[in-house]
This record gives structure tokens, sequence and C-alpha cells, in this order.
């Protein structure tokens, strides 16, 4: 009885704002829906007009892989490479620490408010890149160079994963070093055969959450992006246009067929991500 | 397992409904759509969009309005202009819509989603002549026959130039009488390559379909309601638009736009003195009144014809309004002389009630620092061209938008970033019938 009472609150969260407007949602996947007058059923006719007939769809969904097979490694091997040196013992180590995680704590708005600054055709980065004899592109400007803008500004945030994985690293037992180094192992074979293998948990661990958070990328592109998405949709992504398609053009039952092929999109990656876990992940209890 | 699968699977659920948060938001609204308290007895909701200067207008004309009709109450809210669609159509689909609402281009978003009420009978019955009262944009806001907003604030697009650098190089005044080559000759004269240019574009719908309507054209036929994009006179507007950019490199590009600063467009870079011509609405003027450059307005140009684009509102009563005759009223007497007399004198924007228009309050605003040709408002609006809008309005501007990008960028002609866009209008217009 009381359980029941303790636990309702979460219970009643979880029916009305997770289960109910997930049902509601698959139901309005399956009709047109204006948003002002009643819902008219239609099937599967939403999905199959995605898969079959939208182009800015397919390319939507393919700008969104993109971002993630870039963006979400290449966040995960900075975060290594920056927990890495954080942990040398050296002056200032804090300092450091503090101004790696900082970028993380600042609000993604002003983040993308300030890139917009960077980013501009003569701005800071392209003047950077300037002095090493590279001309730098139009950025947000280019078809072509607008999801790499958006990689760049992802990985502004490599300080989140930084943390974490110093934390593991920090507990990694210093007699597995000390063995190692008796052996005659070099820093950089205890790097690869004692650091590694010891922080895969956490590797995995944030490889699936940058996987969830690159699929759902918004903010960066709703503010950077003008028109969203744009320049020709080079940057659409799948969340960016299910709202397009909600609130702009009053497709909500489009929009929640597309919320529902993210979701089975997300599903499948993840799992993927799981099914491969046995054989790079290495949990301490399994050798027991 | 340090992360266990069943960590996972809710953090799969959990990531569907950050996607879905939309959804989500509308239907937890929808649920108690009809329980919304709102007797004919409460204030009339009024929703408008804008900045603090706009709810200093509205709030004194109703203010004025209150005074007059003691019986009616306004409730005035206001809504950031980049949220004001999405807000107003959770606050319809919650059951909880306005009573009167601003409603522009995309009027018809909501009228043929049955979401307005048509209005003309209640104009009849109060005794409102919306052409003279407006002039030509009377009926503007209307579908199939039926009118669904009373114009609100209108004005056309208007060309601002700079006059000490027009008179400098003895170029006169441009008017509208000047055809395009003639301006065009103006532009390259007052171009000093890579430090100021002479005009600062036509990218915007609002600028570029004037010349379309000016070459003949059309976006949308108004018989067959078919998109006509790919017809030469839009071919030859829009590459016309272009070349200024780039053939005779008279309008800046986007890195060069880009560099001035963040989210610098023509309206800044007039006032900065950047452009020594400008084509927009009344809105840029209160951006120029500390501006160094010694501006004045004009009409807009013409082409083989004379065509600009007006801009304005209307105010429309919404279906689920309590008090329509209430709401009326209201609008009836926001939009008459006395009342619209507040939108200049607080120079929000131009009024569109023709009396006040031609009236000295309009023509010398209080605030003007110096002498404008302020009739260059009245001059456009005997040659304003009826913009289509359609009920796929945003979806029409998405499309161009997306078709045009690299057009504006000079990766693309005219010719096939409009054939591109006419396959795409035409899934997204169905032709009205």
């Amino acid at each position: 009885m009381w359980f029941y009472v303790f636990v309702s609150p979460w219970l009643v969260g979880f029916l009305v704002f997770l289960l109910g407007p997930m049902i509601a949602s698959l139901y309005l996947s399956l009709t047109e829906w204006d948003t002002f007058t009643a819902p008219t059923w239609v099937g599967l006719q939403n999905y199959v007009t995605l898969l079959r007939d939208d182009p800015v769809f397919w390319k939507a969904l393919w700008n969104t892989f993109y971002y993630a097979a870039i963006s979400v490694p290449l966040g995960l091997a900075l975060g290594l490479w920056l927990a890495n040196l954080l942990n040398k013992q050296v002056r200032g180590q804090r300092a450091f620490r503090t101004l790696i995680y900082l970028p993380t704590l600042v609000p993604l708005v002003a983040t993308a408010m300030i890139f917009k600054m960077v980013l501009a055709p003569s701005g800071p980065l392209n003047q950077l890149l300037g002095f090493v004899g590279i001309s730098g592109p139009a950025w947000l400007l280019d078809s072509d160079w607008v999801k790499p803008a958006l990689i760049v500004l992802s990985v502004w945030g490599a300080g989140g994963a930084t943390v974490l994985l110093l934390a593991a690293m920090r507990g990694i037992p210093r007699e597995l070093y000390e063995a190692a180094e008796v052996d005659g192992a070099g820093p950089i074979r205890q790097f690869w055969s004692i650091t590694v293998p010891q922080l895969t948990p956490i590797i995995f661990f944030n490889l699936v959450m940058g996987l969830i958070g690159a699929f759902q990328i918004f903010s960066q592109v709703y503010i950077l992006t003008k028109p969203v998405g744009g320049p020709n949709n080079s940057s659409q992504m799948m969340v960016p246009l299910l709202f397009n398609e909600a609130f702009s053009f009053y497709h909500m039952g489009y929009a929640s067929a597309i919320s529902w092929l993210l979701f089975a999109v997300i599903l499948v990656f993840t799992l993927l991500a799981f099914r491969t876990t046995r054989k790079w992940v290495f949990y301490e209890t399994e050798v027991g | 397992m340090a992360i266990g699968s069943t960590h996972v699977t809710r953090r799969g659920f959990l990531g569907f409904t950050a996607a879905a948060a939309g959804v989500i938001t509308l239907t937890a609204c929808g649920a108690d759509s009809d329980t919304g308290s709102k007797g004919s007895g409460g204030p009339l909701v009024m929703t408008v969009w804008g900045g603090e200067p706009d709810r200093k207008a509205y709030q004194q004309r109703i203010d004025l309005l209150v005074k007059k009709y003691p019986d009616l109450s306004v409730k005035l809210q206001l809504i950031p202009s980049d949220g004001y669609a999405q807000k107003v159509q959770t606050m319809i689909a919650g059951g909880s819509g306005p009573d009167i609402m601003e409603v522009a281009e995309n009027v018809n978003v909501y009228s043929s989603k049955n979401q307005l009420l048509p209005l003309d009978e209640l104009a009849t019955k109060a005794g409102l002549d919306l052409e003279k009262r407006f002039g030509s944009i009377g009926k503007l806001y209307s579908y199939q026959d039926k009118v669904y907003a009373i114009p609100d604030r209108s004005g056309a697009m208007i060309v601002y130039y700079d006059k000490a650098a027009f008179e400098k190089a003895g170029l006169g005044t441009p008017g509208p009488d000047w055809d395009w080559a003639k301006i065009q000759g103006a532009f390259q004269q007052l171009t000093v390559p890579g430090k100021t240019w002479g005009y600062a574009g036509a990218g915007w719908w609002a600028q570029w379909w004037s010349f379309v309507y000016q070459n003949g054209g059309t976006i949308i036929d108004p018989s067959s309601g078919k998109p006509t994009v790919t017809s030469d006179p839009v071919v030859e507007a829009l590459q016309w638009a272009g070349d200024l950019t780039f053939k005779s490199k008279v309008v800046p590009t986007k890195e060069q736009y880009a560099d001035m600063g963040a989210d610098i467009g023509g309206d800044q870079a007039f006032a900065g003195g950047k452009v020594a011509v400008n084509t927009t609405g009344f809105w840029a003027i209160s951006g120029l009144k500390d501006s160094k450059v010694d501006w004045d307005i004009a009409p807009l140009w013409r082409g083989k014809d004379q065509a600009v684009t007006a801009f304005g509102s209307g105010l429309s009563i919404s279906r689920t309004s309590k008090n329509p005759e209430g709401a009326f009223k209201a609008i009836e007497f926001l939009t008459s002389a006395e009342a619209q007399k507040v939108i200049i004198d607080t120079g929000q924007d131009v009024p569109a009630n023709i009396e006040v228009q031609k009236s000295d309050a309009f023509l010398k605003p209080s605030w003007m620092t110096k002498p404008v040709d302020m009739t260059a408002f009245a001059k456009s609006s005997e040659f304003v061209y009826r913009a289509p809008f359609i009920p796929e309005w945003n979806e029409m501007q998405k499309a161009f938008d997306d078709g045009l990008a690299d057009f504006w960028l000079g990766k693309q002609d005219a010719k096939s970033a409009l054939t591109a866009i006419q396959s795409q209008l035409e899934t997204i217009v169905k032709p009205a019938g």
C-alpha cells in the first residue's frame, strides 16, 4: 500500500506525461491533423509518404547520420585525450580542469550565439586559419560546410565526457601500472593496454549518451542556421524537421510519424551499440 | 553489468520523449479543450506580436476604446514575433484561443482551417465600408470571397535612399518613374568596391516578388491557383535581382554581410552608411533616427509595370470567441481614424485607415526629426499588387528559402533554381476549388 503511495508521483508522471502522449502521438501519426480541426484517419499514409516521397526527410536523416557519425567519435576521442592530459601531474592542473569543463556550463543558446560570430566568413576562426595559409570556407552559409560547422560546435562540449573519463581514470588501481612498468611497458603501451580497457564502460556510456544526443540535435540548428536547416536543407536534422512540420506547416500527424521513425532509428543504433559490448567493453565483475 | 539494459530502454523512451515534446504539449492541452472558462462577460483577449513599442501603441488604442465603450474590456497579450504563430496555435488547440487576433500574410492558414469568423456580415451590420476606409487593400485578407480580417496596419515597401550620396553623384531623386536600367546605373555609380554598395539587395520575398510583378509575372496564377514561377517574367526578374549581387556587384554578398557583424542585414547596413539604397517597410524609420546618413524615402522604382509589396496586418475574430459582436465593435473602433492616429503618433507603423494616411498627423509626425517625404506611402498604395496569401503560405516561403539558397550564393542560375521550386510548389499548393 505505502509502496504505491510513494511511487505514485512517478507513476502519475509517467502515465500523464509519457505513456499517454506516446499513445496519442502514435495515433496521431496515423492521421492527418492540422491541430485546429479534427484529425482524419489516413492509416500508414504518413509513413509511406515519408519513406517514399519526401526527399527532405531522407536528406534530414542523412544529415543527422553524418552529424552523429562524426561528432560522437570525435567527441569521445577528444574527451579521452583531454582526460589523459588532465590526469598528468602538472602545475595548474586544477585550473586546467576547470577551463576544460567550463564550456559545458555555458548555456547552449549562448554558445550558439557566440559561434555565429566565430564562424563568420571573416570571423576569428577563419582568421586563425588564415595565419596558417588556409582560406576558410563561409561555414554556416555554405551547404558543404554547415554540417562540419555544427560538428565543431559539438566538440566545444567535449568537457562533459572528459570529466567522467577523468574520474574513471583516477579510479584505475595503481598496481596495474606498477606491474606493467616492472614488465617494461612504456607510457603508450600502458595507455592502450591498461587505461583504455579499464575505461571502456565509461566510454560505452558516453557513446550511448552521445548517440542519443546527436540524433536529437535541435537548438544548434535552430539558432545557427537561417532559415532553420539551411542553406537548402543541408543542415536540416530530424528534430528541427519535425518541429517545422508540426509548428510551421501544421502537419501534426506527419510530424508525429517523423518522431516515431526517429525513435526507431535511435532504438536500432542503441541496440547495435549494446550488441557490440561483449567484444570491447570490459567489466571487472565479469572476470571475477 | 555497470549499465544495465533496463537503463537503455528508459533512455530510449526519454529520447523519444524529447523528440515528440511538441506533440506532447499539444495533446496535453487538447485534453482540456472546451473547459476554458471565458464567459461573454469576461474581457476580450487580443493577441498581437512585436516588442515594447508595439505594446505601447496597442494599449493606448485599447485605452481609447474602453473610454468610449466602457462596457468592453480588452486584455492585450503581446507575444514576441518569433513565437507568435506557435503560441496562438497552442492557445487555439488548447481551447482558449484569443477573441481578437492579429494576422498577416498567413491569415489563410487559419481561415482555411475554419478558425476565423467571416466578417462580411458583421461589417455590413456595423455599416463599415471596407473600401472606403482602407482603399484598395480593404479586402486584402480574404479567402474564397469572404473577408477574414480587417486591415489595421499597412504600408507599402518603400525605397530608403542616401540623399547626400545621390546629390553628390548628381543622380537626382529616385522615384516611381525610374526603371530598372536607371536605378541599376545609380547603384553602380554609388558602389565603391569592397567599401560601400549601391543597394542592400532583394533576397527577401517582399523585394524580389515586387520585381516579378513589375515584370508582368505572378507567383501563383490568380485564376487557376497554380504556381507559375518558371515563366519568363519571373525568371528574368529573379535573375536581375541576383545579377545585382554577382554580376554588377552593387549588392553585398552574404559573406560580406556576415562580415559586417552578427545578424546585420540591409536595414542596419543602410543606417551605417554601408549601402546607399534599401527597400523595406516603415519600421526601418525608427532605426534611422540616430543615423548619421542623410536619408529620405521614395516609392519603389518600376519595371514594365508598377508594382510593390505591401506589408501590414489585420485584426480577425477567432471562431471560438464567446463575444464576436463585442470583438467586432472593438475592431471597428480600433481601425477608425480616432484610434488609428495613435499608430503614427507613437511611430509604430503606417495606419491602414486612408483618412489618417492623408492627415497631417501622418505626413508630418511630431517625432520626426527631419523632413521626410511621407507621401511615399500613399503614392505607393496605388500600385500595390495582390500577393498570394495562400493557406500553405509558410510552406511556400520555406520552399523559396530552400530552393534559392544556392542562387543567392551565386552558385545557381534563376532558371534552374525556379524549376526545382516549381515542382516542389506543385506538391505543396493545392489549387483552391
